[in-house]
């Protein structure tokens, strides 16, 4: 029995994983009937956080340059490594030497990804 | 002395070598003396060693040595001849030389299968081939160490594969396979109770060991059950091998579709790994099991008279009649190794050496009939007698020695066997009796049908593929334009063409043996005696035949 | 996390560190040298370097393992270098060698299989007049020549010049050395998180290395996709099993796991759910049955070289997680949760023997046949004993050699329009290539398990190992399949050696010296650990997991 007692903490991260998960599948169900259906261009269109791409797609047949995805691609993988910055300034003195050399060697890496792409036309627009 | 077991080994492999070295540089002609050479050399070696094993010694093996190769495994490169094992490689030193003769230097050799620039494959290949078979057999039967047993039992497959797969007849690719999955299955039957006995030996042993010696103590230990699992597992491999009866549809394949010279060895010593692992390996090692097991092999070596008997006289195909004698034969073999007499068991053993000759001279002979008449065929000959007299004879002296006529060599292993099993097996051997009145009956059928009576058959009168080939040989014109003017005898005789002399000169040693050995055995038992002997008091049963021969 | 605990930390054990820091450090300089270098040198300075790297870790691999410095664990638990670890490391680095020189071979076919754009080369050698060069009739196979153009046109460079040598895709060297780094961090995790994060690491260059052939463009990189999605589905299952096993032990280190199973009782639920799902992730990687799907594929459609890295590399680093977390997680618990995977390896066994039967392709056959051998292996890898250890060990090692030489010979044989798969272009074989047919059946029956082999040496150690701790029934399964498995590998030889070749049949290409020297390392080390096995076979007994 000791086995139930050990389980008995999960009870309330069920109930989460039930309660969740019936929210979702109501609003999926619900959606269609009690939704306002109210057509119009924009939702027609590209998926892009609700901006307009752009440059807009004039020729080849109105597909977005695959650049821009490649761009985008690139800034959250970059934008994601700085995200361990934070915590190391924040510690900074407890980290010590060890630390600054930790960040050196990481911002190291992350250096040597950016030439790469920067040098091989990663970041070319054309 | 355990030099000369260690060069034994070598010398073939280094032939072999030598041979292939020779034909990848088109020198074919040269590489089929150098490899005749190496194998005359063998049979001295053998001879030398023959003259230098001493029967009245007390320890089993002889010339022993041992050079450790995986310590991790417990396992060593370990050699050493006890009279069997002696008295399978010289039988196999014999028939080695005979087979590289008749390949490469009759006239009447059969053509192999053609290469890829269209040509037959010259026969120095093969001689490789055959070298290196020898070798690895010679290894396998002075093998003391049951890991480099397992090693050379599977490793002999590969050079035989390439033999059938290479230089056989139409059919040849089907044969070697199945010849190969066949055996590569029992094998590895077989190596679960290798490694099986392994662990074993390491529990009880302390060292987990391979080698035979030790392992052969540890039989003492063994309870029955685990031994019964254990001999299941080799007894798989070598009845697959020997071939006992519902395993045996490989050989028929198999020795139908080699070529002659590898249907020689195939059939005389490679098989004889089957019954040789019987007496060095099933006995020894697993006393218990072989002895409430023994009943089964009896009804499958019984079995395996009376039906390879039967089929063999069945048999439209000379190649295919002569495995189904063998089957037969392993029948007998089988039925005095497990009928535990001294005498039968050695009776046995030396019915594998008596065997190894009949089927050599068999095949061979079949062999020189086929290279004149093209075909395999027993319809296709009648009435050769009258044109080919010495070969009609050197036919019916391998028949006889197949049919165990008093006399021949066969004779005195069959005879032994018999008398042996009597006292302990009297149903089993009263059974296998008649299988002699069959061997009789398919042997001398055969020869009626094909040596006697008037001329016929499209080998020999007709415009078949056969009669092509006795033309080419006979060098004349043909026979079609011939046949119906009935020409004398005379003239069909030197058309068709009798044996040659060499042809003659490689039949030669084994009527010779045939007759000694009829006659004059003790040699042979005395230096397999002392083996049988050991055997017997390791299995653990007291001989049923006494001393003076009487059944007590 | 006191500043203690980081000096604690800041004295590494650098020497025990050395080859895994060595390959890592290595790739990061590979990205840079692909950044820095003139397009002309790259493919040179770039593979030197790669197998510079790659040598100077084994050798640091070899003075650890021979300096006799105790077992470590460094990283604050996270990596644990021992002996069966340094022997894994010295396998995959060793393994590595010949990998990377097969990827570099552009012997085989103009360019290499990596070429950036076949169609420029084509095109390049018709102007310079090399039209009886057979590439120029190659082309692509599918017609997918826009697309090709529209690649050449985003790098912004025309197709190369006629006097330039042709252009690869240099990037498959930091990926290897990546992928060899993952697979090195991978195989001597202490712990699950390290562990998942080493499977990441050594997965994500792999999946981008099998979409890379432009030669076969669309079964590239169908591959790619199929290997991504089922291995990103797989290290969820790991994940998952790590978060469960947290949630049983308080701890993702292995011998945490290992200590909470030991001690007072309590529910085992989480325990073998967590075990069950982290099998199905380290399975899915090793290609153990059923979690084998992806394998055929994977391996017909990746490059040929890659396939060689993947069935050789991928396997080893598997197969030492699945030991590591085996022996020292689980090993106390073994009993309770062995007769599972029983029925997973039996299930890898019958189905890599029984498809692979009806294979036609060789790739395909050599992808079943790892699905059986991983079931072969998976023996090793349940009998927790020093002996089971070493001879798994000795398998892999043996195992990954042997299907190196094979791949290798397998990218020797080529059709006009690329490799020749099917088992019909391997007719007459050695009427055309004596040599290459030789190789290529001595390499098959290692497979197969023929004594004097390497195959055969593994084999014994892993079937005793397993009858040694009581399973039978398993080592009797693994003997059939074996000898069924014969059967198919045996067909190949019949074709080479009995059929006649085909008069429009393929060609064998004469290997460059790369290429040969991969696939003579591969046929030489699969003799020689079938003949003298000795020394490997110590080394994989030197010692036992840190735990």
């Amino acid at each position: 029995m000791q086995g139930s007692a050990g389980l008995t903490a999960y009870v309330p991260l069920i109930v989460m994983f039930v309660l969740a998960g019936g929210f979702a599948l109501f609003s999926v169900t619900a959606a269609p009937y009690i939704g306002p259906r109210r057509y119009n261009r924009a939702k027609l269109d590209t998926y892009e956080c609700g901006i307009e791409p752009s440059p807009q797609p004039v020729v080849g047949g109105g597909r977005v340059p695959v650049a821009y995805y490649l761009t985008a691609m690139l800034f959250i993988l970059f934008d994601i490594e700085m995200v361990f910055l934070y915590p190391f300034v924040i510690n900074i003195d407890a980290l010590g030497l060890f630390g600054l050399v930790e960040i050196v060697l990481f911002i190291g890496t992350v250096a040597f990804a950016y030439a790469y792409v920067w040098r091989r036309g990663g970041l070319d627009w054309t | 002395m355990s030099a000369l077991v260690i060069v034994l080994v070598l010398l073939p492999l280094v032939g072999a070598t030598v041979c292939g070295v020779l034909v990848k540089g088109g020198r074919d002609a040269t590489a089929r003396s150098a490899g005749f050479a190496v194998s005359l050399v063998e049979l001295v070696l053998v001879a030398v060693i023959w003259g230098l094993f001493d029967p009245s010694a007390p320890t089993r093996f002889q010339g022993e040595s041992s050079v450790e190769w995986i310590p991790a495994f417990g396992v060593s490169f370990a050699l050493g001849l006890d009279g069997i094992a002696l008295a399978m490689i010289a039988l196999l030193a014999v028939l080695v030389p005979i087979v590289i003769a008749y390949t490469s230097f009759t006239r009447a050799a059969e053509r192999f299968p053609d290469g890829p620039d269209g040509e037959p494959r010259g026969a120095g290949g093969f001689v490789a081939l055959m070298l290196s078979l020898q070798g690895v057999l010679v290894a396998l039967f002075a093998a003391t160490d049951v890991f480099v047993f397992y090693v050379m039992f599977e490793v002999m497959l590969v050079p035989m594969y390439f033999i059938i797969g290479r230089f056989g007849g139409a059919r040849r690719q089907y044969a070697a396979v199945k010849f190969f999955l066949y055996s590569f299955l029992g094998g590895l039957i077989m190596l679960g109770s290798v490694i099986g006995i392994y662990v074993a030996s390491g529990t009880r042993l302390g060292a987990a060991t391979f080698d035979w010696a030790e392992l052969q103590r540890l039989a003492a230990q063994l309870p029955e059950s685990t031994q019964i699992f254990l001999f299941l597992g080799f007894f798989a491999a070598f009845a697959i091998k020997a071939p006992l009866v519902p395993l045996h549809t490989w050989l028929p394949d198999a020795g139908a579709q080699a070529p002659i010279g590898g249907g020689v060895i195939l059939v005389g010593v490679l098989d004889k790994v089957g019954v040789f692992g019987f007496l060095r390996y099933c006995l020894p090692l697993f006393p218990l099991a072989s002895q409430t097991l023994a009943p089964l092999v009896l009804v499958l070596s019984v079995i395996g008279v009376l039906y390879g008997a039967l089929l063999a006289a069945m048999q439209t195909d000379m190649k295919r009649f002569v495995s189904y004698t063998s089957i037969a034969h392993f029948g007998f073999i089988g039925l005095g190794i497990f009928a535990f007499s001294q005498q039968s068991v050695a009776g046995s053993a030396l019915y594998m050496v008596n065997h190894g000759i009949s089927t050599a001279m068999l095949f061979l002979v079949v062999g020189m009939l086929a290279a004149r008449g093209g075909s395999t065929q027993i319809a296709d000959y009648g009435g050769v007698g009258k044109i080919a007299p010495v070969l009609a004879g050197l036919f019916l002296v391998a028949g006889l020695t197949t049919l165990s006529l008093p006399g021949t060599n066969s004779f005195v292993s069959e005879f032994l066997v018999l008398l042996g099993s009597w006292p302990r097996e009297p149903v089993y051997t009263v059974i296998a009796t008649v299988g002699i009145i069959f061997a009789a009956l398919y042997v001398l059928w055969v020869y009626q049908r094909t040596m006697t009576g008037p001329l016929r058959g499209e080998a020999v009168v007709g415009g078949g593929p056969g009669a092509a080939t006795a033309r080419a040989l006979a060098g004349g014109p043909g026979f079609s334009d011939t046949v119906d003017t009935d020409p004398p005898d005379a003239t069909r005789r030197a058309r068709f063409g009798d044996l040659s002399g060499r042809e003659i000169g490689v039949l030669a040693p084994l009527v010779l043996l045939i007759f000694l050995l009829g006659f004059f055995p003790q040699p042979v038992l005395d230096v397999i005696n002392p083996a049988v002997s050991a055997t017997m008091s390791e299995v653990g049963v007291a001989d049923p035949v006494g001393p003076n021969g009487v059944a007590r | 996390m006191g500043s203690q605990s980081f000096s604690d930390a800041l004295g590494v054990d650098y020497g025990a560190l050395a080859p895994l820091l060595i390959v890592l450090g290595g790739a990061c300089v590979s990205v840079l040298l692909e950044a820095v270098l003139p397009r002309v040198r790259r493919r040179s300075v770039q593979l030197v370097f790669s197998l510079a790297v790659v040598v100077v870790a084994l050798a640091a691999v070899i003075i650890r393992a021979t300096s006799g410095a105790g077992d470590v664990v460094v990283l604050a638990g996270s990596l644990s270098v021992d002996a069966p670890g340094l022997f894994l490391w010295g396998t995959l680095l060793a393994l590595a060698v010949p990998s990377v020189l097969m990827l570099a071979d552009r012997s085989v076919e103009p360019g290499g299989v990596f070429v950036a754009d076949p169609e420029a080369l084509a095109e390049a050698q018709e102007r310079v007049g090399a039209g009886s060069l057979r590439s120029t009739s190659s082309g692509l196979p599918s017609g997918t020549g826009t697309d090709t153009h529209g690649v050449v046109g985003r790098r912004g460079g025309a197709g190369p010049e006629p006097t330039t040598p042709p252009e690869m895709h240099t990037e498959i060297f930091p990926f290897v050395l990546f992928a060899l780094g993952g697979m090195l961090a991978f195989s001597a995790a202490n712990d699950l998180l390290t562990m998942f994060v080493a499977l990441e690491v050594l997965s994500l260059p792999l999946y981008l290395l099998c979409g890379l052939a432009r030669r076969r463009r669309l079964l590239s990189q169908e591959a790619a996709v199929k290997y991504f999605l089922l291995g990103a589905f797989a290290s969820a299952f790991f994940l998952y099993g790590v978060a469960l096993l947290y949630g049983y032990a308080g701890s993702v280190r292995l011998a945490d796991i290992a200590a909470s199973a030991a001690g007072p009782l309590r529910s085992d639920a989480l325990l073998f759910a967590g075990l069950a799902l982290l099998v199905v992730g380290l399975m899915f990687k090793a290609s153990v049955g059923p979690f084998h799907t992806w394998t055929p594929d994977v391996y017909q459609g990746a490059p040929t070289p890659v396939t060689a890295f993947m069935a050789a590399c991928t396997k080893v680093a598997a197969f030492g997680a699945i030991l590591r977390v085996f022996t020292v997680a689980f090993g106390t618990t073994a009993l309770e949760w062995r007769g599972v995977l029983w029925a997973v390896a039996i299930a890898s066994m019958v189905i890599g023997t029984v498809l692979g039967i009806t294979q036609t392709d060789l790739k395909r056959m050599v992808a079943y046949s790892s699905v059986a051998h991983a079931g072969f292996i998976l023996i090793g890898c349940l009998a927790i004993t020093p002996a089971g250890l070493s001879g798994t060990l000795f398998y892999l090692l043996a195992y990954g050699f042997t299907t190196i030489a094979i791949l290798g010979l397998v990218s020797l044989v080529r059709s006009g329009d690329g490799e020749a798969g099917h088992l019909s272009g391997y007719a007459g074989l050695a009427q055309r290539s004596p040599v290459v047919a030789a190789a290529l059946s001595f390499c098959l029956l290692a497979l197969a398990g023929v004594p004097l082999t390497s195959g055969f040496t593994a084999k014994f150690a892993v079937f005793s190992a397993g009858l040694a701790d009581g399973m039978a029934p398993l080592v009797i399964v693994g003997l059939v399949c074996s000898a069924i498995a014969a059967f198919f590998y045996l067909r190949v030889i019949v074709l080479m050696y009995f059929s006649d070749p085909a008069p429009d049949g393929p060609t064998v290409s004469l290997p460059g010296p790369m290429t040969t020297v991969a696939i003579t390392l591969g046929v030489a080390v699969t003799l020689l650990l079938g003949v003298l096995p000795t020394a490997a076979l110590e080394w994989a007994g030197a010692g036992t997991f840190l735990g």
